[in-house]
């Protein structure tokens, strides 16, 4: 083996030396021509015979060079070579075609590669921690269709020590507010996190700078030495410019001194993936930086925390199931409110863990499942987009078939020339996707910028940078769609025998047609992928406007949102809804203003607050509720039925009072007698005078009908300082209110943030951020699939036309009419068109059944819908079939048949 | 093995070993051009030749190539094959 690795290695060497070899070679040849002329000239041979016998003798000089050449080259790799400039140059020979293909390629690609970099930043992806495989997300399952996530600090913190199933348990605060640090001049916000004694040792990160916070920094009052906290890496170098003496200094948060004891690194983000916390504070610390809140205080009635555990070494989740379930019970019945634990006993109360690399998220409810489903549709493009380009690639070979007889007949093998044919179709795949994987972070981010901010939250990250699954994922699309394009056209083209290809030309037929079938079923089925993907759209889109019409039980046009922050200033109680009713008739005052009123909760913002009420002798029932100002329903313009607005004189000293909507009156009140009557919460044992009835209004989503909902007055809110929002009617800009309202706040509460305004529209569009995302990408990739199959039908035909243009001549020489030409070249896609639309229709309506999640008052097999898109579907095929006709039947019959 | 054999004395540009080829076997072996190049980068790729550039005897530049060891050996070789083969066919074709 010796000889063949020299050969090898010597090789490799004149791969870099090409041209040396190659003067070299001539030379060598050069010299012994010249040595066999003087031999010749010696024995007297004249000189005109003296060309002719060396050439007799030696033969073309560049055949020998050739052959020699070939000696020291890799024959592979010369091939390949060979065959990539060939098939570049042809084709920058049709450009169309090639920037069609591309292009195609391109956005298949480049689409999913997107998609799947959203999912995996979403879903996939875990946690940036050693062993993330062992955590696990503890849920309380209460007998509802889906287990809470959120847990109140009683249960957390029973289940903290729980060494038989895990090693490590945690929470964390969800409801994310940030902390008010004292800067040099002012306060500055800063996104922070409230995390309880083990969470540092859980998630087993070392700190880069001091310690991080243990359980004995998780008491009241901090560990002996004082409150700790423990900031980012990032924060220590905004905030203390990466002073290596950091550790021990203070931070003043909610004007109470922390100590800084530790840095994190950089890499360590907490336990929420799409959170990106500066400043981490122990759990027990909460009411001081959430004053005026104090959930821990609040027992049962705040369910703020969210709880991952790690689970013991060898522990199996079954195990842990098992043993929680143990627990469920005897913790349950140590809470102090007896009611409450009837209500769950019933319920089957339980805890639950189920596996969680990746932490808990609560965006990916709202995303998981659109996501995939756009995910199955950029599958769809893509395999539309093989689909199309092997075709036309098929269709074009077609169109070669002398050139590739001819290379036969000259001692090309066929696997030679399905090589290069391979290499052709390769060589447009790969640039495809190059193309389209080199757009996707782009349009991946560009989406993951729409998903986050439609969740009205600035802080929230969602990290869609390339990692290997995603290039993983890249590669093997690159790879399979590749293969699909290159792989038929290949085969197809150097198939059948070689006589036919050379001798018919165009005259042939029968055997011709026969090659059109594999061109005629990709086609077809690419017209049934357009036909689903335009079907998806459709429904996706009714779906859309149906839930827009649906209304939201308000008026969103021309109404604002103006939420205040009272947290940080001292007045409470009576003096604070002074402040708010002067603010009201501030902003009342400002031009065009119709009406103004507050509420605690902006409907469609997904937060929530129920309680139990039943009437006197009747049953208890779930109602949802809101505080409102007066005046609210005429500001919100939600028909009110019969009764009147609050008043700002319903304070406490008047009597308790309560506004139901239609469907809490009829459930609480059957006899539809509503009015005036008293309702009684049976925990706190109070009574609540109903003082009107108004209509439904939508309440924490646009999905979700309106459920029996209650209004209590903002003056005898619970809460001693409610932050509330004022919502103002306003006809015309509504910007100047921001100015009024910053201007009024700074008037009348000094000390607190500026506020804050969003419209009402805005709002709305937020909630169906999901839906909107989904329709609006459905309907450009169903344009995209129209498109890609428009040409792909028009291209096939096309070359299809072209080569049987001397048939169509002759039989225009014998009498047919141009309408017949048309009809003729016309009825060859309609079969096509027709057969796909059918199998499209079968296959859309059974892939529309796994969207019905997706879809408000739509059925997936809507008849509309499904019938609009057919008739979409064959117009466009109808249009790009008739072009080819139409030209078809333009053709001169003397001209066609003279150039055959 | 004729070209390994022709190198045994000495190193020869192309020319030179066909002709020496053609001359030892008293003109009955001529050894085309279209075989001889291509053999020599053969057994040059092999390993059993190697090669430089030089000045003939009439001041042209010329590719000499001359054996390597590798090339020794099997020149040996191969000469002990040629002649126990050349030996059976004598003796099959004097047996009577």
């Amino acid at each position: 083996m010796g000889s063949s690795l020299h050969a090898f290695l010597l090789r490799i060497k004149m791969l870099f030396r090409k041209r040396r070899m190659d003067r070299e070679m001539a030379e060598e040849l050069e010299f012994h021509q010249a040595m066999l002329r003087e031999k010749l000239e010696g024995q007297g041979i004249s000189k005109s015979e003296l060309n002719q016998a060396t050439r007799q003798t030696f033969g073309d000089a560049g055949r020998w060079h050739e052959r020699l050449r070939e000696l020291w080259q890799f024959r592979g790799l010369e091939n390949l070579l060979r065959d990539i400039s060939f098939s570049a140059r042809m084709l920058k020979k049709s450009p169309g075609f090639t920037t069609v293909a591309l292009l195609t390629l391109a956005i298949g690609v480049g689409a999913n590669t997107a998609i799947f970099s959203l999912i995996n930043g979403l879903l996939l992806r875990p946690l940036p921690v050693p062993h993330a495989d062992q955590l696990v997300v503890l849920s309380i399952h209460e007998g509802g269709p889906t287990p809470n996530y959120s847990f109140p600090a009683p249960f957390f913190r029973a289940l903290e020590h729980q060494p038989a199933i895990f090693s490590d348990v945690f929470a964390y605060n969800n409801n994310g507010r940030p902390l008010q640090v004292q800067a040099r001049s002012g306060s500055e916000d800063v996104p922070g996190m409230e995390v309880s004694g083990q969470f540092f040792q859980a998630l087993q990160t070392p700190p880069l700078l001091g310690r991080y916070l243990t359980a004995a920094d998780d008491n009241t009052g901090g560990n002996p030495a004082g409150l700790a906290v423990v900031i980012s890496e990032n924060f220590w170098g905004r905030w203390f410019h990466r002073d290596p003496s950091v550790v021990g200094r203070k931070l003043v948060i909610a004007n109470v001194p922390f100590t800084v004891v530790g840095v994190m690194p950089k890499r360590f983000i907490g336990a929420d993936l799409m959170q990106r916390p500066d400043i981490f504070v122990p759990l027990s610390a909460e009411p001081i930086v959430d004053a005026p809140r104090h959930n821990i205080d609040e027992g049962l009635n705040a369910w703020w925390l969210t709880v991952i555990a790690r689970l013991q070494p060898g522990v199996t989740l079954q195990q842990a199931n098992a043993a929680l379930r143990t627990v469920s019970g005897p913790i349950l019945h140590a809470a102090d409110d007896p009611n409450y634990i009837a209500q769950e006993d019933k319920a089957h109360f339980r805890f639950q863990a189920e596996p969680g690399s990746g932490g808990y998220a609560m965006a990916r409810f709202f995303f998981r499942n659109p996501l995939l489903a756009l995910l199955a549709m950029c599958a769809g493009i893509l395999l539309l987009a093989c689909l199309n380009l092997a075709s036309l690639l098929i269709a074009r070979g077609a169109m070669r078939e002398r050139e590739l007889a001819t290379r036969l007949a000259m001692g090309a093998t066929r696997w030679r020339l399905i090589q290069q044919l391979f290499i052709e179709s390769l060589l447009l795949a790969v640039l495809g996707t190059i193309a389209g994987i080199a757009v996707s972070p782009l349009v991946g981010s560009s989406l993951a910028a729409f998903l986050t901010s439609s969740t009205g939250d600035p802080t929230v990250v969602l990290d869609t940078s390339l990692d290997l699954r995603v290039l993983v994922f890249a590669a093997v699309i690159a790879i399979v769609s590749a293969v699909l394009i290159g792989l038929m056209p290949a085969l197809q083209a150097t198939a059948g025998n070689l006589n036919d290809h050379i001798k018919d030309g165009q005259h042939a037929r029968q055997l011709h047609e026969q090659r059109w079938i594999l061109p005629r079923i990709l086609m077809a089925l690419e017209v049934a992928l357009a036909l689903v993907l335009v079907v998806g759209a459709g429904l996706l889109a009714t779906s859309l406007v149906r839930l827009y019409r649906s209304g939201v039980g308000f008026d969103p046009k021309g109404l604002a949102n103006i939420s205040f922050n009272m947290d940080k200033q001292q007045l409470e109680g009576d003096a604070l809804m002074r402040v708010y009713q002067e603010i009201g008739q501030g902003l009342s005052h400002q031009p065009g203003v119709k009406s103004v009123s507050f509420q605690f909760i902006t409907p469609l913002s997904h937060r929530g607050w129920n309680g139990n009420y039943s009437a006197p002798g009747g049953n208890t029932h779930v109602i949802w509720l809101n505080s409102v100002g007066p005046n609210y329903f005429e500001t919100m313009r939600i028909p009110m039925y019969m009764g009147r607005e609050f008043r700002w004189n319903d304070t406490n000293a008047s009597g308790l009072k309560i506004i139901l909507n239609q469907s809490a009156a009829s459930l609480l009140f059957p006899d539809h007698n509503a009015l005036g009557r008293q309702i009684v919460d049976p925990s706190e044992k109070t009574s609540y005078q109903v003082v009107a009835i108004v209509a439904d209004a939508k309440y924490s989503g646009m999905m979700d009908s309106a459920p029996p909902a209650g209004y209590v007055p903002i003056q005898q809110d619970e809460q001693k300082k409610p932050s509330l929002n004022a919502v103002v009617r306003v006809d015309g800009p509504m910007t100047p209110l921001a100015a009024t309202a910053r201007s009024l706040a700074a008037r009348l509460a000094p000390t607190i943030p500026p506020p804050i305004l969003t419209t009402m529209n805005e709002v709305v569009n937020n909630s169906v951020s999901a839906q909107r995302m989904m329709a609006i990408l459905s309907l450009f990739f169903a344009g995209c699939a129209l498109l890609i199959t428009a040409i792909g039908l028009y291209g096939t035909l096309a070359y299809a036309t072209a080569r049987r243009t001397s048939e169509i001549g002759i039989r225009m020489a014998l009498g047919a009419k141009r309408g017949q030409v048309i009809a003729m070249v016309f009825r060859q896609n309609a079969w096509v068109a027709i057969a796909g639309c059918i199998s499209g229709m079968i296959a859309a309506v059974l892939a529309s059944r796994a969207m019905a999640s997706l879809l408000f008052e739509t059925s997936p097999h809507d008849p509309w819908v499904l019938l609009a898109s057919i008739a979409v579907l064959l117009m466009i095929a109808s249009c790009a079939s008739l072009l080819p006709a139409l030209q078809a039947a333009r053709i001169d019959p003397i001209l066609a048949i003279r150039c055959e | 093995m004729l070209i390994l054999r022709a190198l045994q004395r000495g190193s020869m540009h192309g020319y030179g070993v066909a002709e020496w080829i053609h001359q030892t076997s008293q003109q009955v072996l001529k050894v085309e051009e279209g075989a001889l190049y291509p053999a020599l980068h053969r057994l040059e790729l092999r390993g059993m030749l190697s090669a430089h550039w030089g000045m003939s005897d009439n001041n042209r530049r010329a590719k000499f190539y001359q054996l390597t060891a590798e090339g020794k050996k099997r020149l040996s070789a191969e000469s002990q094959r040629w002649a126990r083969l050349s030996a059976a066919v004598a003796f099959v074709m004097q047996a009577s």
